[in-house]
């Protein structure tokens, strides 16, 4: 088991060696994968080269960005100020992840083990509403927090208080990313703890009794793989997103994928905002890298 | 009332317009723009005006619930063609569009876009004889006959003007002194949004300290800089869903549209006396859209017909009370003075029009100098 379980999990499975296969079944598989290969390439691969090409290009006078082979634009990342928001990001990022996890847990865990028969129905209730785009969610939510929305009125008319300021905030911003993202820490998580030998909690239980305890000591791990791969599936869009802080943020929330917005559209420095997407891109592989070894490590000891 | 937009068009160009951004690059590697032509777009002749005779169903591209329903129904009804809409989120969007080929017969772009369209031979001249209302707009004394973006209008037909000032909640806020200082307002600290646009903001800076709203001075950029970020500890945000922003109470003082402000205060809010409008005496960015038609247009009659009808007095002022936007066209201008009696600052005049703060097409290096101060100042 990798930690990567959820995203090779939709690859076909490769032939086995060792086993005979005819030729036959061969070219089927590579028939089938032509075509999402092609995809990948055509949509996937070409748009990031291009993105890479253009980081060393530059924009003629009347505003068109074009290809060239200069190093300028990588040179003007060095300022403190994109490191100050790039470490912004990463922290908004880390609280995300964090509270994703929190929030996925309990939830996928009573899906998973208590949903019986309503498991599938309680499933697409939590991911129908991830159908509406995201951009309306986050106008639906900036409208009820607003100061005269729902919620406020709710608190003023229960007496709990003259209501909170919760729009333009950080934590606004940060409740938005959670709403953004919590369904890609939710549907990993599930998947493992549905795959999970149940068993193993009643053992657990006998051995450690508290449930706290059997938690940490035998859910927790076994379900590893797919907490592991919900972390990747949300940190990296959070980071990068730009809505969340446009939308809910204040004065001071703006992030990097608002920096990188701002240089495509109302900066006409495509070449700029290239080389910040590839920079930004080279630091997540690195902690990537990091991350994926350190998880291994870890499934590896506890297999 | 009639179903107006939720969100005011500039928030979706914030929002949506990102989307926008990513269908532009494909667009525009289909025209294979990166590769580098630096050769000066040459002035040829315009291409000639179509005759004001309907030649087929109109191909409509503009930003989303921006004219009355009505009138498409009594256009359509009326000549017996069918409209065919579509829209766009920005102006990035519209032209990215235009460069990919697509064809449109009717396209709305914003007064610095008429002029690169125009600079880049991607217009078709409009012919004001051919528009038996013409005179609504280009009457002697109208700023339009000859206006900044489009020598002696020869590509384009105004459709609404409007101006960036300050609405503020006169139940919350007792000082406010017409002056864009108002923004730093300590009575309403925490409660103040700017518009989170470079244009609108810089220029905001710029006319407080005396510059031209398109400076791309470093020297003046630099003190612009300093300015905006001193407003920092008042402010609440960086929005442009500015109508929001005062419908759920989260702004007590809002740099805002003139249009946007007039479409809340008429249409949306429960005490309209609560909230006022201020075009501060430092001056104020003055914008305007209009009507073109581009080169490759396919039924470039009926589009002329079209613009036509728009400017009857009847469809203008059904358009100016959908839309809370003064249009130039004489005989409609006493419905938007109706619609905006109690708060005069939000119709346009002609010395602001004359007043030369308008959002000019800038070199590429102009536009990344003052990016960079803009990102200076959201970053700080």
């Amino acid at each position: 088991m990798t930690a990567l379980d959820p995203t090779t999990a939709q690859l076909p499975a490769q032939p086995k060696g060792g086993t005979p296969r005819s030729g036959q079944h061969t070219r089927l598989w590579a028939a089938l994968l032509a075509l999402p290969t092609g995809w990948m390439v055509a949509f996937f691969l070409s748009s990031m080269v291009i993105v890479v090409l253009l980081s060393f290009g530059r924009t003629q006078a009347d505003g068109q960005p074009v290809f060239s082979t200069r190093l300028d634009n990588y040179a003007q990342l060095w300022d403190p100020l994109y490191l100050r928001l790039f470490l912004r990001s990463v922290s908004y990022a880390v609280a995300t992840t964090a509270i994703c996890a929190v929030l996925a847990y309990p939830v996928a865990y009573v899906v998973a083990l208590h949903g019986g028969r309503r498991k599938n129905l309680l499933i697409a209730a939590i991911v129908v509403p991830f159908f509406a785009s995201y951009l309306i969610r986050m106008y639906a939510w900036s409208a009820l927090l607003s100061d005269d929305g729902l919620v406020n009125s709710l608190i003023v008319r229960l007496h709990l208080g003259g209501g909170v300021q919760f729009l333009n905030t950080p934590y606004a911003v940060i409740g938005g990313l959670v709403y953004g993202y919590v369904v890609f820490m939710i549907l990993p998580v599930y998947a493992a703890l549905e795959r999970m030998d149940t068993s193993l909690i009643e053992a657990g239980k006998d051995l450690y009794h508290g449930p706290w305890r059997t938690f940490w000591s035998v859910t927790l791990p076994a379900t590893r793989a797919g907490l592991f791969g919900g972390v990747l599936l949300v940190f990296l869009p959070a980071l990068g997103d730009f809505v969340s802080a446009q939308l809910l943020g204040g004065p001071k929330t703006f992030m990097i994928g608002n920096l990188i917005q701002q240089q495509f559209l109302e900066g006409q420095n495509w070449p700029l905002g290239s080389a910040m997407t590839v920079a930004m891109m080279i630091g997540l592989t690195v902690i990537m890298v990091g991350y994926l070894r350190a998880t291994a490590t870890r499934s590896r000891e506890a297999s | 009332m009639t179903p107006h937009p939720a969100l005011s068009r500039r928030a979706l160009l914030q929002g949506a317009a990102t989307l926008g951004g990513v269908a532009g690059l494909t667009a525009l590697t289909g025209g294979c723009a990166y590769l580098p032509s630096d050769a000066a777009t040459t002035t040829t002749a315009l291409p000639a005006s179509a005759k004001a005779v309907i030649d087929g169903d109109l191909v409509y591209f503009n930003w989303a619930d921006y004219l009355d329903p009505s009138v498409f129904t009594g256009f359509e009804k009326e000549y017996g063609v069918k409209i065919i809409q579509s829209n766009f989120d920005s102006m990035e969007g519209m032209y990215a569009k235009l460069q990919a080929g697509n064809q449109y017969d009717i396209v709305f772009p914003i007064a610095k876009w008429v002029q690169r369209l125009r600079a880049e031979g991607k217009l078709r001249a409009i012919d004001h004889a051919q528009l038996s209302n013409a005179d609504q707009v280009f009457h002697s004394g109208s700023y339009f006959v000859d206006p900044w973006y489009d020598e002696k209008s020869a590509v384009s037909v105004p459709f609404t003007v409007y101006k960036t000032g300050i609405g503020w909640r006169t139940d919350k806020v007792g000082t406010m002194t017409n002056s864009w200082r108002d923004l730093w307002n300590p009575e309403a600290a925490r409660r103040i949004y700017t518009l989170d646009d470079q244009d609108e903001a810089l220029a905001m800076g710029a006319l407080l300290l005396g510059y031209d709203v398109n400076t791309a001075k470093q020297s003046e950029l630099d003190e612009i800089k300093k300015l905006l970020i001193s407003q920092k500890k008042y402010l609440r945000g960086y929005s442009s869903d500015d109508v929001n922003n005062m419908v759920g109470g989260n702004a007590w003082i809002h740099h805002m549209w003139s249009g946007d402000f007039l479409y809340l205060r008429t249409s949306l809010v429960k005490k309209p006396e609560n909230y006022d409008f201020q075009a501060p005496k430092e001056g104020v960015p003055i914008n305007s859209d209009a009507y073109a038609i581009p080169v490759n247009a396919q039924h470039p009659g009926t589009a002329m017909v079209f613009i036509d009808y728009l400017l009857r007095p009847e469809i203008a002022k059904k358009n100016i009370e959908y839309l809370s936007y003064p249009m130039p066209v004489r005989d409609a201008m006493p419905a938007f003075e109706a619609l905006a009696k109690d708060v005069p600052a939000c119709n346009v005049e002609l010395s602001e029009l004359e007043s030369g703060n308008v959002f000019r097409n800038l070199s590429a290096d102009a536009v990344q100098r003052r990016t960079a101060t803009w990102t200076d100042v959201r970053a700080s």
